[in-house]
């Protein structure tokens, strides 16, 4: 303290060290906030193809195609400690191949201060629905669920998902035109 | 140059314990109405906004040596006369 750069000194780290309570006192804050809620999806359009997945080897797997409904407000989710939302749509599904199937249809990055209150009318999806296989066609219970990664300014990053889904039955023939 | 030199740059130690303390109290204080206020507004940019408004207002108030912090000089001894000085102390500091 007995000069200017040292009185400078003190200063500043006394500053970050309060700075690094405020932070974790935020991430305490908020440390038992119920991020879940309500969403409601639902399908229009479901048609499945099959086709040859060049990406992993030249047989003819089952391609899905579906669009949907999404409708969910999430504006309440935004708290002091949560900077951006990561959505997204999962498709789930069992086959005998696999005893768990899951795909990522869809996201969306929502930053604080974007509009949260979705209202989605016959979205397509973003990314292809392939099956490791022939598992689509005809597949009576495939799931729907939405989910979300919530980005903080400190602390976890949790993931939740949302409280409603959607099951629906993919077609048991093969569609042989363009989607 | 002359000038320069001129200006006092030491703080005296009662004025080193002044201004600590009242840094210490400065950013203690808008760290807290920042929290407080972050909170209520729920935006945590805000607590940091303040709080660096609190950093500056500290470095301003006790970075410069302000006279307030020269109110207590120390009363050195007159210098001795260093040629009688007494033997038995003679290579001792």
């Amino acid at each position: 303290m007995y000069s200017v750069l040292t009185r400078g000194n003190a200063i500043l780290t006394y500053t970050l060290s309060v700075l690094a309570c405020l932070t974790f006192l935020c991430f305490l804050s908020t440390i038992t906030v119920d991020y879940r809620t309500t969403a409601h999806m639902n399908v229009v359009k479901v048609v499945v193809k099959n086709v040859p997945d060049y990406g992993t080897s030249r047989e003819r797997n089952d391609l899905g195609f579906l669009t949907f409904d999404l409708k969910t407000d999430l504006s309440h989710l935004f708290n002091w400690n949560v900077k951006q939302l990561f959505l997204y749509l999962t498709a789930e599904y069992v086959t005998p191949n696999n005893e768990l199937n899951q795909v990522v249809l869809w996201d969306k990055i929502i930053l604080r201060g974007e509009n949260a209150v979705l209202d989605f009318k016959n979205m397509n999806t973003k990314y292809y629905f392939w099956d490791d296989g022939n598992g689509l066609k005809g597949h009576q219970n495939v799931t729907l669920t939405l989910s979300w990664n919530i980005i903080p300014n400190a602390g976890l990053l949790p993931n939740i998902q949302a409280i409603g889904q959607h099951s629906f039955k993919f077609p048991t023939e093969y569609t042989q035109t363009r989607v | 140059m002359e000038f320069f030199s001129s200006i006092p740059t030491h703080i005296d130690y009662v004025g080193q314990a002044k201004a600590e303390k009242l840094y210490r109290a400065i950013i203690t204080l808008f760290s807290i109405v920042g929290f407080i206020w972050g909170y209520i507004v729920q935006q945590f940019s805000q607590s940091v906004y303040i709080l660096g408004a609190g950093f500056i207002l500290a470095a301003i108030l006790t970075v410069p040596p302000w006279p307030m912090y020269r109110r207590n000089p120390l009363n050195w001894q007159n210098p001795k006369n260093t040629e009688e000085k007494p033997v038995g102390k003679k290579g001792k500091k």
